[in-house]
């Protein structure tokens, strides 16, 4: 099984709800809390796991503005993991999630450095490394409802761009979406083989016009002035 | 889905026995979604969207999600307060006092406005959802002068909307998000439909519609639109008017439509300079008139079978010349000023895009036609055995409105979705219950106060004559907003933003008391912030101040709270019951009339109570009729039992579920004393599903409009005529030309608004505030964009959306700032006629070259909102509003006018017009700097760090073999 | 990324304490150039050691939870932060072996000895390779991801120790001042070489671009807005950038203090065998990879730097 996620660069209209909700449902989650620092101060900043970055394509005013969500890409090469020294990091094999076993990291931010897509942050009250976790506090907790068994930045996504699932599985629907809008992975060349795939914005093909010539208005009236229509 | 063998594998993370899963509704904004609130020892654990509930179907926006760090927030009211005396006002120095001392001060301060002058009290609310409720107090004191935030927001589209077809965009319509094809959105960044509009546009794309965005940025919900029309700011009323043009000269309107539904056939007399002028022809029973084409002559337009001409010039009886409501539109819009190569110079989009956007509409919406097979009977008592829809549909808001050509602007957009034929059917935009409703509501403003007296209407309502007016004998206004008056005749939801001016000024009159609920006056909800600031703290020759008393009801210590002379804390969404009824602006769906309540899930910590708690206990203090008994003691025991037995008829209150004894019956029926628990256990809200047969065409679907009665929606079963032709509008143009028979301005001024801007039918003109100032001086737009993770001020005190955004820039056009000699990240100053301020510069591709943006109401006065005295909010972050006047450039007549659209008085706020010029000075905060305000007595400091959890922890464990032996 | 003193002091230091005992043991178990005294290696020896400790003491400043410092050694199997400190930790035992075994056999170099000697060649070649290699296998930086960077690593560290060397031996005027000198020369030029490659290397273009992590290859692309109007976790700790203009007069430094000032230095030495100038070489050296490993990671650009507004890294 590989767990992951896809999402629709089609509709994300970068609202940041996926965001706050990971840290709301994180918070105290399974490696909470998440601090935050100096929160009502000069310089607020905190440990998200989820961060939702903008980009302009193009020149105005042909420009394409694209919202690009980034957490944890539980990558298949997941060097944050190969370089961790205390073995706090790894991958599970069942399933493919990238954990921080928050028991041993020692803080060396060392997998952070090996991470090209910024999934990690140091929490520096505990000291500890803190990532994406896939909510796996969630997606096996069977006291939940089913459908709730899913990540908190999945339930929430108001465009439902969002979505989660078994990139293994051919038939799972992530992979159905990967198939069918040609999703692609973020920096393939690094070689880290992301689990989480991005589907691009989709081509619309040119809309057909309505298709009645002009005609002049002094004919127009008296044509229309004769046309009856029921009441 | 997951396999099961994992499960053993993984701890118990979350001990769901101390856990407990709570329903309400959300207010960290308006749209009010349903949530679920996973409470942990009187703590929040998780706030998730509810699946069941209409609005929001599960999903949760990101202020939504941040409620936690709402109801933690440090600048949260504590205590009842009361300025410190000897103080000076404005110098944030309190003492606390208890509820009793609180009330029995407000109530003998009120009881001898009352006793004396009641509209001596002004009651104005900000981004509530109660008005149904303050409404009714302020109507039960006897003050007209109570308005709620939509006069500064959006009462354009609602006024465009009920005065053309009996409901609106705003909260009062929605595109039909499951079958529409083509969606256009004019001037939309967020939006109070949060949620739904982002689960709409996804439903849209998936199904392969096309979305077109007409906006000068483009960023949110622009980003990803398959066509992104990066229009001047407030031109839109050109562009639309031109897709007219370009409709009607390729003759693509809907025939059957215009003839069926709408007042296009009636015919209007053509006696230009004489009274009776431009109204509609009647015969003596007052029916409207239009000619038959089958049998020629006159007939009664609201007549079923009739053959009426859309075309024509014809006779009236009297021998008055006539011609139908669509001759003149043929007439007006087909003229060469509306083609679209002068529209391309007006808003700067090129002609043929103009006419291929037109052209698109018009061949989705006539040749990818939808059916729905369902049978239903129209008013006429025909029946018909299929909806037919036209999937094509707009939603427009404050890009739209916040001009003050935005009334005009919002009815050619609504001429345009007509002429299209896409109102209220499948695919096109629909009404939200309790709309459609007659065009415009038969509800008139009240005008007479007097001593003790409720007021015998609303103090809000629909004039449809200079009658109607809210003026003295002389002309003078009644209302201390001036609403209702020849400044703002059609200002249906008063002017909440003249309200100080008017008041400190004294005209038209001084007020005693002012009491702000919920809305942020003192700064980013008013225009002119730092003149408004003077403003409250101003004093008479006496000493005493211009405004006496200021009383202001918040939960948060904001910028107005500190202000005030008695502060009253509310509660947070979290503790407290309310009533989202839809009686206000229910949270409906199309399909589905709706409302909601809130139930408490927290137990406040604080001596707060909540104000609706408190307004019912002030109505029995004071002893309202409405709220009281024979023996003048309080009737209710609370705001929830007010809530319950309340009937503003028989049968109708302001919650519509679970009526009658039993709670067996809805929308109509008996107070049942279990509702409130009844709605708690549907979580929290009420569906009413709507026959499939009433679900379309209801401004003409019999079996809806009967039932619509019934329910009290609305006051008759008459068919909705929606109205192109509008003869109010005509009614006041012909009092500015003298024409009138009835009220007329004196006042030269007024006069010619009324002419220029009373149009029957929708123009384009340019902006009040663009055609007073000089384009080569301020050659830029500056418009306000909602981020969608902040609601206005609130929050600012919201440690995770802070982290987001805690500074605003000023974006500019890239290109445009590079020849500009304006470098990204650079100090700048902004300057209109009304000031100038200093802020940092961002520049990207996605903004129209002559218009700049921030997003709204980040900026922050230093030491509010429980934030650090250097926070960036406060630092570097700004208000657009310092630049902003609340009335126009000194003009032609003595009288210097509000900065409002001449209308509606919708205050302009997209009007602004700056110039830009680099800042050399090397500063690098924003301007203009405010004094720090001072702490609340007993606000403990806010905390340095934030560990926020519910429960510790509950790790998962890797052991040392699997360290050793597996990556 | 930011140059943190800790990080600067860890690297230099270590460097130069391997590179001297690698030398020292080489020198001193096989005589070459005439081989050192006792004294000498003893004296070298605890200098390297000393140098070494304060390195890899100073590298567990920046842990913040050193509580679990004591797993590093955990993942030797993929880490080269877990080798460098196993590596390390073999080191001592061995080379204190060797030095203690020397000293109590009275100087005299027995076969085991010698085995020792080669075993701390080998293993302090191990540490500073894997000190190299921690940098090198990250291929989100593309300035360190480069089979230059353990080289150079091995090539400073060797020359630094070389140049420590010399300096003890000019103070002893012990008979191996002369190989070791030609030695410290032409590990200062390889080294000198070896960066000079390397400065080459990282200015071509090349690695991930803001086209590659967005995937919108075909047209411009840039950064709009990161998400968080201020500072956090990643901006920090990835964000440091020095100015362009700072760099090109820091490398002209690195130049002169750790290469060619050393190098005029040490044949200078050679020829009036002046002790002063061991120790000047030995300021201008340490001073130089100072700034060289200020430069090594003031220069390198975390590919994350692309969602805070770089175009490529
Ligand atoms: N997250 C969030 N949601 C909110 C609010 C909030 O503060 N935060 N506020 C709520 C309130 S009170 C309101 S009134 C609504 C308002 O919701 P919106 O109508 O979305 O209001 P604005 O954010 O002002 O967006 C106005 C948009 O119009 C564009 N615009 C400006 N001038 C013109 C113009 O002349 N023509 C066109 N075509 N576009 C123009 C701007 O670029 C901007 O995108 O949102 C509500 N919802
Ligand atoms: N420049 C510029 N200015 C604008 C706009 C713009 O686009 N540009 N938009 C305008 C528009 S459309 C609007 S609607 C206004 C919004 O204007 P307001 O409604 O006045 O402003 P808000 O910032 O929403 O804050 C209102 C107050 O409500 C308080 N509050 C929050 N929750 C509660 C509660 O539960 N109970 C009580 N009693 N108080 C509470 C907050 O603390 C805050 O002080 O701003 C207007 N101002
Ligand atoms: S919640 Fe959905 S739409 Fe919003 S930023 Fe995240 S992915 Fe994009
Ligand atoms: S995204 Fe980063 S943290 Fe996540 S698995 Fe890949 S490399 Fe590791
Ligand atoms: S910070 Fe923690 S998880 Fe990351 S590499 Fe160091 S020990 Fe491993
Ligand atoms: S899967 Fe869970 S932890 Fe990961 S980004 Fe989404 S909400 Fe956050
Ligand atoms: S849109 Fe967001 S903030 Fe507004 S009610 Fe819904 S969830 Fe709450
Ligand atoms: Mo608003």
């Amino acid at each position: 099984m590989r767990l992951g996620l896809v999402i629709d660069l089609d509709v994300c209209v970068g609202c940041h709800a996926c965001a706050v909700a990971c840290k709301q449902w994180n918070s105290s989650g399974t490696t909470g809390p998440l601090t935050d620092y100096d929160p009502y101060g000069a310089d607020p900043s905190g440990v998200w796991f989820n961060r939702i970055r903008s980009f302009e394509v193009g020149e105005y005013p042909q420009s394409k503005t694209v919202n690009f969500p980034m957490s944890c890409m539980h990558c298949e090469t997941a060097e944050c993991v190969t370089v961790c020294p205390t073995g706090a990091s790894y991958k599970r094999p069942e399933d493919g999630i990238v954990l921080v076993d928050q028991d041993k990291c020692m803080g060396c931010n060392y997998c952070a450095w090996a991470c090209p897509y910024g999934a990690r942050e140091l929490d520096q009250a505990s000291g500890t490394m803190k990532k994406c976790t896939l909510c796996v506090d969630r997606i096996y907790d069977e006291a939940l409802p089913e459908a709730e068994r899913q990540p908190a930045c999945v339930l929430t996504c108001p465009t439902r761009a969002r979505h989660f699932g078994d990139l293994d599985d051919p038939d799972s629907g992530v992979s159905a979406v990967v198939r069918e809008r040609g999703g692609f992975q973020s920096m393939p060349e690094l070689g880290y083989n992301p689990t989480n795939q991005y589907l691009p914005p989709r081509v619309q093909r040119p809309a057909q016009q309505a298709d009645r010539p002009r005609a002049s208005l002094q004919d127009k009236l008296k044509e229309w002035m004769a046309r009856a229509i029921t009441k | 889905m997951l396999g099961e063998g994992l499960l053993t594998a993984l701890p118990q993370f979350e001990d769901h026995a101390s856990q407990e899963k709570k329903y309400t509704t959300c207010y960290m904004c308006a749209c009010r979604c349903g949530i679920e609130v996973t409470v942990e020892n009187n703590q929040v654990r998780f706030i998730r969207g509810n699946r069941a509930h209409p609005v929001n179907q599960g999903v949760l926006c990101a202020k939504g999600n941040a409620g936690i760090m709402k109801q933690i927030s440090p600048a949260k009211l504590r205590n009842p307060m009361r300025r410190k005396p000897g103080t000076e006002r404005g110098a944030g120095a309190f003492e606390e006092i208890s509820w009793d001392e609180a009330l029995d001060e407000l109530t003998a301060r009120l009881r001898a406005i009352r006793e004396t002058d009641p509209k001596r009290l002004a009651f104005f609310t900000g981004r509530d959802q109660m008005q149904a409720l303050t409404g009714l107090w302020a109507q039960q004191f006897g003050t007209i002068n109570w308005a709620a935030h939509g006069g500064f927001c959006s009462v354009n589209m609602a006024a465009a909307g009920l005065y053309m077809m009996g409901h609106a965009f705003w909260e009062f319509g929605d595109p039909d998000w499951d079958r529409t094809k083509y969606f256009m959105l004019w001037g939309v960044a967020e939006d109070h439909a949060s949620n739904p509009i982002k689960l709409g546009i996804e439903k849209l794309k998936r199904r392969g519609g096309k979305f077109v965005s007409i906006n000068p940025v483009r960023t949110g919900y622009q980003a990803v639109a398959d066509e992104w029309v990066p229009i001047k700011p407030g031109t839109d009323g050109a562009l639309a008017l031109s897709m007219i043009h370009v409709l009607l000269s390729r003759e693509q309107f809907d025939w059957d439509f215009l003839v069926r539904y709408t007042n296009a056939p009636f015919l209007v007399v053509q006696t230009p300079g004489k009274p009776g002028d431009g109204m509609i022809l009647r015969d003596a029973d007052g029916r409207p008139q239009a000619w038959d084409n089958v049998n020629g002559g006159l007939v009664n337009g609201m007549e079923a079978g009739i053959t009426p001409a859309l075309f024509g010039e014809y006779v009236g009886p009297d021998g008055r010349p006539v011609k139908p409501v669509m001759q003149l539109i043929a007439e007006k819009y087909l003229d060469p000023q509306y083609a679209p190569e002068r529209a391309a110079k007006v808003c700067g989009v090129p002609a043929e895009q103009i006419e291929r956007l037109a052209l698109e509409m018009a061949h989705v919406a006539f040749k990818e036609t939808i059916e729905i097979k369902c049978d239903w009977t129209d008013w006429a008592g025909r029946r018909h055995e299929k909806f037919i829809g036209r999937p094509v549909s707009m939603h427009a808001m404050r890009g739209i409105s916040a001009h003050s050509n935005g009334f005009q602007t919002c009815r050619a957009l609504h001429l345009l979705q007509i002429l299209l034929g896409t109102v209220d059917v499948p695919g096109g935009h629909r009404a939200k219950a309790p709309f459609p409703r007659h065009v415009p509501p038969p509800i008139k403003p009240a005008k007479h106060t007097a001593p003790n007296t409720p007021l015998s209407a609303p103090p809000l309502g629909f004039p449809t004559m200079p009658e109607d007016l809210v003026i003295d004998e002389q002309g003078h206004p009644l209302r201390i907003d001036k609403a209702y008056s020849w400044e703002a005749p059609i200002a249906n939801h008063g002017l909440m933003h003249m309200v100080i001016t008017n008041a400190v000024n004294g005209d038209p009159y001084p007020i005693d008391t002012l009491i702000f609920f919920m809305a942020n006056m003192a700064w980013n909800s008013t225009m002119n912030t730092g003149d408004i600031q003077d403003m409250l703290r101003a004093k008479n020759d006496d000493g005493g101040h211009k405004i006496p008393y200021l009383v202001v009801v918040d939960s948060f210590h904001s910028e107005t709270v500190n202000f005030a002379d008695l502060v009253l804390p509310d509660t947070t969404y979290l503790e407290r019951f309310d009533a989202i009824s839809m009686l206000d602006r229910p949270i409906s769906e199309p399909d589905s009339p709706c409302d909601s309540i809130r139930y408490p899930v927290i137990e406040p910590d604080r001596n707060v109570r909540p104000w609706q708690e408190v307004l019912v206990d002030l109505a029995g203090r004071l002893g309202f009729p409405a709220f009281t008994d024979d023996q003048g003691q309080p009737k209710y025991a609370g705001y929830t039992d007010f809530i319950r037995r309340w009937e503003k008829a028989p049968g109708i209150g302001f919650l519509a579920g679970w009526r009658g004894e039993q709670g067996e019956k809805s929308m109509r029926g008996e107070p049942n004393p279990d509702q409130w628990e009844r709605y708690r256990e549907n979580q929290c809200f009420f569906q009413h599903h709507l026959p499939e047969n009433q679900r379309f065409y209801r401004f003409a679907n019999r079996d809806y409009l009967d039932w619509a009665k019934e329910v009290g929606f609305n006051a008759t079963a008459e068919p909705i005529v929606m109205e192109l032709y509008s003869e109010t509008l005509q009614r006041f143009r012909l009092a500015g030309q003298g024409l009138y028979d009835g009220p007329m301005p004196t006042d030269a001024q007024d006069k010619q608004r009324l002419v220029d801007y009373f149009d029957p039918l929708p123009i384009w003109y340019l902006s009040l505030e663009e055609a007073a100032v000089s384009e080569q001086e301020y050659p830029f737009h500056a418009v306000n964009q909602r981020p969608m993770h902040m609601y206005h001020s609130w929050d600012s005190q919201n440690a995770w959306l802070r982290q987001i955004t805690a500074q605003n820039y000023l974006y500019m056009n890239r290109g445009r700032a590079e020849r500009m000699g304006i470098a990204d990240e650079s100090w700048v100053w902004v300057e209109s006629h009304n000031g100038r301020i200093r802020v940092q510069v961002k520049l990207m591709e996605g903004c129209q070259e002559d218009t700049v943006w921030t997003w709204n109401a980040i900026g922050k006065q230093s030491g509010a909102w429980g934030l650090s005295a250097d926070a960036p909010e406060s630092r570097r972050g700004f208000l657009m509003n310092h630049l902003i006047s609340e009335l126009l450039p000194p003009g032609s007549g003595d009288r210097r006018i509000t900065n409002s659209d001449p209308v509606t008085g919708q205050a302009a706020w997209y009007d602004l017009k700056v110039k830009i010029t680099p800042a050399t000075d090397g500063a690098d905060c924003a301007w203009p700097e405010f004094d720090t305000i001072q702490p609340l007595p007993g606000q403990a400091e806010s905390p340095g760090e934030l560990r926020y959890q519910t429960h510790e922890a509950v790790n998962l464990r890797r052991s040392l073999k699997d360290i050793l032996t597996r990556n | 990324m930011y140059p943190a003193i800790s990080v600067i002091v860890f690297t230099v230091a270590s460097g130069a304490g391997f590179g001297l005992l690698i030398l020292v043991a080489l020198f001193s178990a096989f005589g070459i150039g005439g081989g050192l005294s006792l004294g000498e290696t003893l004296t070298a020896g605890i200098l390297g050691l000393a140098l070494a400790t304060v390195g890899l003491v100073s590298s567990t400043f920046h842990l913040a939870n050193p509580r679990n410092a004591w797993r590093a050694f955990n993942r030797i199997r993929t880490s080269w932060l877990s080798r460098e400190g196993v590596f390390a930790v073999l080191f001592y035992p061995v080379a204190i072996l060797y030095f203690g075994g020397l000293w109590f056999m009275g100087g005299t170099k027995t076969g085991a000895l010698q085995g020792l000697a080669v075993l701390t060649m080998l293993l302090g070649v191990a540490v500073v390779f894997s000190t190299g290699m921690i940098y090198a296998c990250l291929r989100t930086i593309r300035q360190w991801n480069t089979s230059l960077v353990p080289a150079n690593y091995l090539l400073m560290g060797l020359a630094s120790g070389g140049v420590l060397l010399t300096t003890v031996l000019a103070y002893t005027k012990g008979p191996a001042l002369a190989t070791v000198a030609t030695t410290t020369l032409t590990l200062l030029a390889a080294a000198g070489i070896g960066k000079l490659i390397y400065y080459f290397w990282i200015g071509k273009p090349q690695g991930s671009t803001i086209n590659t992590a967005t995937g919108f290859t075909r047209a411009g692309v840039r950064l709009f807005e990161s998400g968080q109007s201020g500072g956090a976790f990643l901006n920090k700790e990835f964000g440091y950038q020095a100015p362009i203009s700072l760099v090109h007069r820091l490398r002209l430094v690195v130049y002169a203090l750790a290469f060619v000032i050393p190098a005029v230095l040490v044949a200078l030495l050679m020829q009036n065998g002046m002790d002063v100038l061991a120790l000047l070489t030995v300021f201008s050296l340490l001073a130089g990879l100072a700034v060289e490993r200020w430069l090594f990671f003031a220069e390198a650009r975390h590919v994350v730097n692309l969602f805070y507004g770089a175009q490529r890294t």
